[in-house]
């Protein structure tokens, strides 16, 4: 496994293993959707508090998991590039960050959906509000940052460090809804969470078609990201020609 | 008449236009990001491809 890794720092390994994952992604993702979403809008049974309302949640706690795991992944991966100079570890933590914004858009836009019907406002300067909507803000930054330079190894480098020093907000978020009194619900997994059965079934594939859903995505976006930055390699002349369009 | 009034023939009632709402939302979102990885993967194949023609 570990000489799998490492072999994986060449950008042709890499390239290839990202073809050939698209496939091992795409299904179980497509599945899981369709599974989950029956699971969530017809098979789960309606909140005695929220009524139907709640069904929002298995569109919610996923994206919004998602949303910070993504940031970690950004993150470390950028760690690992900056440490061991791995080239596609810097090229995964670039193609994560508009998966991770978009994911972050999508707890927020879907959090303020559900807050208007249960707390009778779009949005409040809550704790873990305004941490997620920080998060959005390292995402655009770390995008914007890794675009300003022309060098994409100085751009990593630059773009890497914020994203560690970022990392600072992950456990904000997290802990936000324990440390500070907020309007925002308690967990929704675990302890005080969902209760129903069907409900954590529900929630459970949602969680697993996102996570798919993400690697189906960083696959797509690398291979992309490798045949720029690699444009100069006899092995990648010999792929695009190869390829029929 | 208000949005919810509106969009309460649909399944969850009062909460209709909330959920559905969401959800579209996420579609978009998530379909959007699709299709520019796979429209840019095509594209970048495209111009390397007349790259590599002229050189």
């Amino acid at each position: 496994m570990w000489k799998w890794i490492q072999r994986q720092a060449s950008p042709k390994v890499f390239y290839g293993t990202c073809s050939r994952l698209i496939p091992w992604f795409f299904w179980p993702f497509a599945s899981l959707l369709v599974i989950g979403l029956y699971w969530s809008l017809v098979v789960s049974p309606s909140d005695y508090q929220q009524g139907d309302g709640y069904r929002i949640i298995f569109n919610h706690v996923p994206s919004a998991i998602l949303s910070m795991l993504v940031y970690a992944i950004m993150a470390i991966a950028g760690g690992i590039g900056l440490i061991w100079q791995i080239k596609m570890a810097e090229v995964v933590a670039k193609v994560s960050a508009p998966i991770g914004a978009a994911f972050t858009i999508i707890a927020l836009a879907s959090g303020a959906i559900w807050g208007k019907p249960m707390w009778g406002a779009w949005w409040v300067w809550d704790a873990r509000l305004t941490s997620e909507l920080i998060l959005l803000f390292l995402y655009l930054a770390y995008m914007s940052l890794n675009s300003a330079f022309d060098n994409p190894r100085t751009a990593a480098k630059a773009s890497s460090i914020l994203a560690i020093v970022g990392l600072i907000n992950l456990p904000i978020i997290h802990y936000s809804v324990k440390w500070w009194n907020t309007l925002h619900q308690g967990y929704s997994v675990g302890t005080g969470g969902l209760k129903d059965p069907d409900m954590q079934i529900a929630l459970a594939i949602m969680f697993g078609a996102s996570i798919f859903l993400y690697a189906l995505l960083v696959s797509i976006k690398a291979k992309t990201e490798v045949l720029v930055r690699e444009q100069n390699s006899r092995w990648v002349k010999d792929e695009v020609e190869g390829l029929v369009l | 008449m208000t949005m919810v009034e509106y969009f309460s023939f649909l399944p969850y009632g009062k909460y209709a236009f909330y959920v559905w709402l969401a959800y579209s939302v996420s579609a978009i979102t998530i379909i959007t990001l699709f299709i520019n990885a796979k429209r840019n993967h095509t594209k970048t194949i495209f111009s390397l491809k007349n790259k590599f023609l002229i050189n």
